[in-house]
Parts: structure tokens; C-alpha cells; sequence
């Protein structure tokens, strides 16, 4: 029997199901193929299985050939069964596969042409297989999808179950590569989405399936953006199996890195490259392979991170301090050791600085790091080492110290904290137990460790304040000028004051004078009236008064009463000429006779007259 | 004083800003001293301590800016001159070449206090010439001693008017103030892009000489000048 055109899965699982349970079939002649899946991306690989039943030795295969597909890989496997039906002769059947990894050039539906068997002069042909070839990658077919679900996990929805930080991070499949599916260079990352400063292990494979001889040189990629730490770099090669796409292969390490991102981002990474020598000796010859490029998208770290905290510190850590001692004698050293362990990029963190009061001296740490790698994630530990040296003796304390990290399993912020440190330092024993008695214990003395007071630091803060509002400078003040100036202005007052008063004083005098002149002048007027009357005394007398007046108002005080040598003496006091002086007293003088003699005739009255008006003349 | 604490209320936070700086949380200590300057309650003590807790927190430029108010306001001391030396020795600037001379008008009144100088020179001021107008109304026999007093008072008067006028010609002309900036870059011109001459860093105490614009001209102590952000420095 002959059956051709069986296609897809189905008609295998028919034929071998035929084949199976109907001996009587299985002596005739069986000719057929058929595909793994009826729809792959033009990135994937397919199976094609042409299948012989009962073929005559002599007989010649001739698979399909097409340029729409590109064979990968072809095997092929022959079995015989024999079988005893009844009391029957041996059924004996030979079935021969040849199995063909195959992808398609281009997408489409495209058509996979028959198989051709010769044999007797005869041609037998299987039916061609249609496969719809969408662009891209769709995947493995169902069926290989499905062998490597795992299987349900009865723990997964237990409350307290934590993330196993060594669980391996599942690696991509690769693809073969057109053009150089023997031997192709592979990167790949565990992981293509992950926080700042979280570990991604990048991996650098050969994939062969030829003999190798030496890899001469590997050129690693260009990591800008990437803290990295080397965690495998074989030095012979060692290869492994793996089926890729169906296709075994030899996969050898080159190398692996673990990759700590110090930015947010999608951050690339270039393509690596190796020069390969294949097969054995003369035989041999060197090739160039260059690898996949890749990208992993980096996620800054979330908002709410503790005081302190650095993106350099991711994983999970705990810190811890060792002391050497924690009562020693002045002068004797103390180490402290702040130790920072756990997983995440050990020679990049930075635990806390230890602090301490001004009586210990700190000095510079030396750091160690202790780097050890387990199933591919970078973990160890680091170590601050810092010599304290006391400089004075007391009980001081070395306070607690905190690292804050963000945990990316847990995806959450911690902090690690250590307890504070008290340490109690004593005088040196020897400083006591040695009084100085000689030069010598003297010179010993000045060599031992002492309470150390240096000069230098801060000056401390003041306890008692005496409070000052903000103010301006007195002179700014609005009253200090007007205050200054003030006595200046009282000063010029009373002097102005006293001006105007002495002026008005002398102004009252002269006017005074003048007003006493007047009326002398007036009441000598009023004599002249009387001169030609009867009554001489009344003349004179009136003279007399006007003259006295007028002396009074001249002399500056009142003239009446005085003898006539006194007001001689006043006029010659006031510097009065020796003409008026004498006309004056002649004056006086006739008045006297004049009231007191009988008056005179009519000329000495005018006489009187005259020489009194020419006394009174020009007395300014 | 303003009135927003009340004697004791200042004194109280006063002595937790202190107990704050004794256990080293200097932020609290600065926030309390801070909060006394700010409602009123300053003076040479309080601007003391804040500026050794500048300094004990590592700001420079703070720290000597309130050391050297504290200075301005109280005049010298020892802790306020060790602290201010203290901080001199952290400076990141060392101003070498030829020292310009100090003015002698600025190293006057910056040996006497401004305020007692002002005081003394009204006092006596007014006073002598008080007597001098009592002296015109006395009989001559009584003008004698009074005449002697009021010249002794003139004798002092006088030159204290001039330190006085020292010291306001010198606070009105002269601007002393220092770089809070950790770098501040002083440029040939008042402008941006202008070509840098130097860089001063935090604590360096500078005379500001013009200003325009959101630049000033500052000069350093040996006489180097140039025009600096005016943000990077504060006024002492």
C-alpha cells in the first residue's frame, strides 16, 4: 500500500497508529511527509518528517528542495520491528525517517514540494505541504510550548514564602542565525527589566556544531551605563549540550558578567565579537563571529527612599561592626571593623563612615572586598577597617551606624543597623606606677601615652544670652542730629536774645534823651511866652526847669537839686565844651537872679533867653 | 525687642538650641537660633552660637558670616575669635601677593565701638555747651570752674565727633561681606558670559564696592577685584 499527502501532525499520530495495529498493512509500501505546525514566523524553525515504510534497499530518496526554505539541519533514522501474528510467519518492517530542521526565507503561504523515491525504474512522490509563514517570531509550536510548562507549585500560595535569592534567572532561547547556523556567537541576559543598581548576568556562548580548536580573542561589548563584575570567565572550553530549535549543538562559555546599571533608562549593549578556530590542525581554519546586540530596560528606583540612601545600594545587605576591644589604656589602638554583606555590587557600595567624638581620632579605613559569586549573582562582603586611636581618657561612644538599601525582590526600602559602641578608656598602668624620682623616670614619664589636650576645635557655644533687638546705629536715629545740633541752636539764641536786648536798651536811652531834650525845648518855649509878661520869676523859673531838664536828658540822669560846681563836674565828665559848660552856668546862674533879684529889665530877660537857646544848640 | 517671645520664652528655646548642639543635632540647634534672630531676639551671643553650628555642620560661608556679625555687633572675643580663626584655617581660598593696606578710617572704628562713641560724644556735646550757656549768666567771679569743666568736656567732645564721623562716613561707604557660594566665579564684567579672572570659595571674607544689576563688584584683601553673582555673597 502506498499513502501519500499525508500532512500535519494528525497524520502522523494516524499513520504510526496504522502502522501499530494494522499488521497486514505494514508489508506494503509507505511514502510520505509531513510538518510539525501549519503556521511558524519566518524567524522560527520547523520539523519536516518524510517518513519510508517496507522501501526496497535500492531505494532513492530525494527530499524536497526550495528556495522559499532554508534547511537548518537533517537526520536520518532507520528502525525495524518484528512482529508474530497468530501462528503466522514474522511480520518484519523497516521504517526509515529522515528529519529536516528547516525556515522559511519569506513570509507567505508557501509551499514545501514532494519528496521523490526511486526505486525499480519506478518514482514514488509524497503529497507537497502548505504552511502559512506569518513575518516575524510566533514561538515554539504548542506542543514543545507545553513540555516545558513546569508543573504547578503546591507551595506557591504559602503566605510566608520567600524569593530564593540563588534561583536561576531563566535565559532566552536563541536563534539561529542565517548564513552561519554551524557556529554562531550568542549574548543573552537573564532578565531585560530591572532597577537601577539591581545585578543582570549577561552570558556570552558559542554555539557549534563543529569542532572547535582555540577561541583566539573575544571582544566583550561596549557596556557604557553598567557597573560590571566579572563572575565566569572559563579558560578552556567546555562545552554542553543544547538543542536549539531541534537542532542539537555544542554551547561553549566564553564569558559572564554581572551587569549593575548606574542609571534609568533603556541601556544597550553592543554586540560582542570573537575570532574561532575550528577543526584540528591543518584541517583547521579561523573564523570571525559577531553576536546579537541587546537591550534591557532599566526603572529608576522608587520614591520614598530612607536618608543616606545611594543607587549603588541594591540587593540584600546587612551590616554589622566588630571591635577590637572596647576598654583599653590610653594610647593602645582600637580597631573597628564596619562590615557590609550580602548580594548586590559588593565593590560599589559604600557602608556608613564611622563617626566618634573628639577624643578618639579616627584614622583613614583600608577597605577589603571579598567577592564569591554563587549560581551567577555577585555576593560577598565588605570590609571598612578603622584604627581609633583615644586621645584622652573617659567613656565615649561610637554611634550607631545605618545602611539603607532598596531590597528589588522584595521591592521595598530596608535599613541595616548596628548598636552604638561605648568604649571606656584608662590611664596607661604605667604612668602611675612609676613616680619620677630620677632623670632618668623622667625621660620615661615624658614618653608614655598622655591625656592628649590639644588647643585646637571649636570653642564651645555659649549658655547665657543676652538678647538685642536689630537696631540702627544711634547716630541714624531720628533724634541724635536734632540733639546735637540743639545746644548750637540755644547757644545762638541766647546770644541773639541778648543783642536785641542790649540794642533795645541803648535804642530806649537816646530816645529817652531826646524826648527830655524835646520838652526842655518846649517848656523854653513856654519861658519865651513869659518873658515879656510881669511876673520875671515865672520866667526864669521856667528857664531854669527847661534848662535842668535838658541837662538831664544830655547828662544821662536828672540834674535837679544838684549845686551848679556839681553839674559843672557832670558836664565836664560828659566831655561838654568849655563854651557850653560856661553858657550853661551863666544860664543858671542869671536865673537865680533873676527870681530870687528883682527880674531885670526886658534885654536881660532875652539875654537869659538867648544864651540859654544857644546852650541847648547843637547838644546832640 | 519684639514681642513674639517674651523674655523667658527666648531664653527657653536659647537653651534647647544649645542642648540640640550638645547632642549634635546641629539642624535643630541652627532652626532654634535661627528662630530667635528672626522674631527679634539677636545679639552677639545667639549669632555666636549659630556660627560655630555652621561651622560644626561644615557650611563655611555661614559660619563666618554670623561669627563675623557677632563680631560686628559685640566686638572681639576669645571663643569668637578662636572660632573665626577655626574657620579661617578651613578655607579653601589663601589670598597671596602684595596686602593692600588696611584704610585707617576702617581700622579705626574697627578698634572702637560705634554705639559707646555715639553716646559719648552727645553726652559730652550737649553738656558742654550747656555750661557754656549757664557761663554767660554767671557773674564773672563764678565763671571760673564752670568755664574749666566745659572745656574739659570740649576736650572730649571734639574728638569723639570726629571718631563719630569716622564711623558713619565708614558705615555708610564701606560694605564688608563674605562668599557663601562653595564656588563663586568673579568675571571682568557685570555679565554672565564675561571672561572669568578668579574664584573665590565659601568663608572668604570680600569688600563689596558697586553693584548693578544681580552682580557686584567685589574686591578680595590684596586688592584683586571683579564682578560676582550677588547671591553668592551676604553682607555682614
Amino acid at each position: 500500500m502506498r499513502r501519500t499527502g499525508s500532512s500535519g501532525p494528525v497524520a502522523v499520530l494516524v499513520g504510526l497508529a496504522l502502522l501499530a495495529s494494522a499488521p497486514a498493512w505494514a508489508a506494503g509500501l509507505e511514502f510520505y511527509q509531513t510538518v510539525n505546525r501549519e503556521e511558524v514566523g519566518s524567524e522560527d524553525t520547523f520539523l519536516l518528517t518524510v517518513v519510508t515504510v517496507d522501501a526496497p534497499a535500492d531505494a532513492k530518496v530525494k527530499l524536497p528542495r526550495s528556495d522559499d526554505f532554508e534547511v537548518v539541519n537533517s537526520s536520518r533514522s532507520t528502525q525495524r520491528s518484528v512482529s508474530w501474528s497468530g501462528g503466522g510467519p514474522a511480520n518484519i518492517q523497516d521504517v526509515t525517517k529522515y528529519v529536516m530542521v528547516m525556515r522559511a526565507n519569506r513570509a507567505g503561504k508557501l509551499t514545501i514540494p514532494p519528496s521523490e523515491m526511486t526505486t525499480a525504474g519506478k518514482t514514488h512522490r509524497t503529497d507537497s505541504v502548505q504552511i502559512d509563514v506569518k513575518p516575524g517570531r510566533l514561538g515554539p509550536p504548542p506542543a514543545q510550548s507545553g513540555r516545558q510548562q513546569r508543573l504547578p507549585d503546591p507551595f506557591a500560595s504559602m503566605p510566608s514564602r520567600l524569593p530564593d535569592p540563588f534561583a536561576d534567572e531563566p535565559e532566552d532561547e536563541p536563534t539561529i542565525p542565517r548564513g552561519d547556523s554551524d557556529l554562531f556567537l550568542r549574548s543573552s541576559l537573564d532578565r531585560d527589566e530591572i532597577f537601577v543598581g539591581e545585578q543582570v548576568t549577561l552570558s556570552l556562548y558559542i554555539y557549534s556544531r563543529v569542532d572547535l580548536s582555540s577561541v583566539d580573542a573575544v571582544t566583550m561589548p561596549k557596556l557604557e551605563g553598567f557597573w560590571t563584575e566579572e563572575v565566569e570567565s572559563p579558560t578552556q572550553l567546555s562545552g554542553e549540550q543544547k538543542v536549539v530549535d531541534g537542532v542539537p549543538y555544542r554551547a561553549y562559555l566564553l564569558r559572564r558578567r554581572a551587569l549593575f546599571p548606574v542609571k534609568a533608562g533603556t541601556l544597550s549593549i553592543s554586540a560582542a565579537e570573537a575570532d574561532i578556530t575550528t577543526g584540528f590542525l591543518f584541517a583547521g581554519h579561523r573564523v570571525h563571529r559577531v553576536s546579537n546586540g541587546l537591550k534591557v530596560k532599566v526603572a529608576p528606583l522608587p520614591p520614598g527612599a530612607p536618608q543616606g540612601m545611594s543607587n549603588a545600594n541594591v540587593g540584600a545587605w546587612r551590616l554589622s561592626v566588630d571591635v577590637s576591644q572596647t576598654r583599653v589604656e590610653l594610647g593602645q589602638p582600637i580597631t573597628v571593623k564596619v562590615i557590609l554583606e550580602g548580594s548586590g555590587n559588593v565593590k560599589n557600595v559604600n557602608p556608613p563612615k564611622l563617626t566618634g567624638p573628639s577624643a578618639l581620632k579616627i584614622y583613614d579605613p583600608t577597605t577589603t572586598d571579598k567577592v564569591a559569586p554563587q549560581r551567577n549573582r555577585v555576593q560577598g562582603r565588605r570590609v571598612v577597617e578603622y584604627l581609633v586611636m583615644p586621645q584622652r581618657t573617659g567613656t565615649f561612644t561610637l554611634p550607631a551606624l545605618e545602611f539603607p538599601f532598596f531590597d528589588a525582590r522584595a521591592r521595598s526600602y530596608e535599613v541595616s543597623r548596628t548598636d552604638p559602641i561605648t568604649l571606656t578608656v584608662e590611664p596607661a598602668a604605667g604612668s602611675t606606677a612609676l613616680p619620677p624620682t630620677s632623670s632618668a623616670h623622667v625621660a620615661d614619664s615624658a614618653n608614655e601615652q598622655k591625656n592628649v589636650l590639644t588647643s585646637g576645635g571649636l570653642r564651645p557655644v555659649r549658655y547665657q544670652a543676652r538678647f538685642v533687638a536689630p537696631s540702627e546705629p544711634p547716630w541714624k536715629r531720628s533724634f541724635f542730629v536734632p540733639l546735637v545740633l540743639a545746644p548750637l541752636g540755644l547757644l545762638a539764641g541766647a546770644a541773639l536774645l541778648g543783642g536785641v536786648r542790649g540794642r533795645m536798651a541803648t535804642r530806649t536811652e537816646a530816645d529817652k534823651g531826646r524826648q527830655q531834650a524835646k520838652a526842655a525845648r518846649k517848656r523854653l518855649v513856654e519861658a519865651e511866652k513869659l518873658q515879656a509878661g510881669a511876673d520875671a520869676g515865672a520866667f526864669y523859673t521856667e528857664v531854669e526847669k527847661a534848662l535842668h531838664g535838658f541837662l538831664g536828658a544830655r547828662l544821662g540822669g536828672p540834674v535837679i537839686g544838684l549845686t551848679r560846681e556839681a553839674i559843672g563836674e557832670r558836664m565836664t565828665v560828659a566831655g561838654v565844651a568849655q563854651e557850653r559848660r560856661a553858657r550853661v552856668l551863666y544860664v543858671l546862674e542869671a536865673c537865680d537872679l533873676g527870681r530870687y533879684g528883682g527880674g531885670g529889665d526886658a534885654a536881660a530877660r532875652q539875654k537869659v533867653m538867648d544864651a540859654a537857646v544857644a546852650a541847648m544848640e547843637g547838644w546832640a | 525687642m519684639s514681642g513674639y517671645y517674651s523674655p523667658e520664652e527666648a531664653q527657653d528655646v536659647f537653651l534647647k538650641a544649645n542642648e540640640a548642639y550638645a547632642r549634635e543635632d546641629y539642624a535643630a540647634a541652627q532652626d532654634g537660633y535661627e528662630k530667635l534672630l528672626s522674631h527679634g531676639h539677636g545679639g552677639a551671643d545667639v549669632l555666636y552660637n549659630l556660627g560655630t553650628t555652621h561651622l560644626a555642620r561644615g557650611d563655611l560661608g555661614r559660619a563666618v558670616l554670623s561669627l563675623e556679625q557677632a563680631k560686628k555687633q559685640g566686638g572681639r572675643a576669645p571663643d569668637l575669635e578662636a572660632n573665626l580663626a577655626v574657620a579661617r584655617a578651613r578655607q579653601v581660598d589663601k589670598v597671596v601677593g602684595a596686602t593692600a593696606e588696611e584704610e585707617f578710617l576702617p581700622r579705626v572704628t574697627a578698634a572702637t565701638d560705634g554705639t559707646v562713641v555715639a553716646w559719648t560724644f552727645l553726652g559730652t556735646w550737649v553738656a558742654a555747651l550747656l555750661l557754656l550757656l549757664v557761663w554767660r549768666w554767671l557773674k564773672p567771679g563764678r565763671r571760673t570752674g564752670l568755664g574749666i569743666v566745659a572745656a574739659l568736656l570740649f576736650t572730649v567732645a571734639v574728638p569723639t565727633g570726629a571718631l563719630l564721623a569716622a564711623h558713619a562716613w565708614v558705615d555708610e561707604t564701606v560694605h564688608e561681606a563674605v562668599v557663601l557660594s562653595p564656588t563663586l566665579v568673579a568675571r571682568e564684567l557685570p555679565q554672565p558670559g564675561a571672561r572669568s579672572i578668579f574664584e573665590v570659595h565659601a568663608g572668604l571674607k570680600v569688600r563689596l564696592l558697586e553693584e548693578t544689576g544681580r552682580f557686584v563688584r567685589i574686591r578680595l584683601p590684596n586688592g584683586l577685584e571683579g564682578w560676582a553673582e550677588r547671591e553668592g555673597v551676604a553682607e555682614i
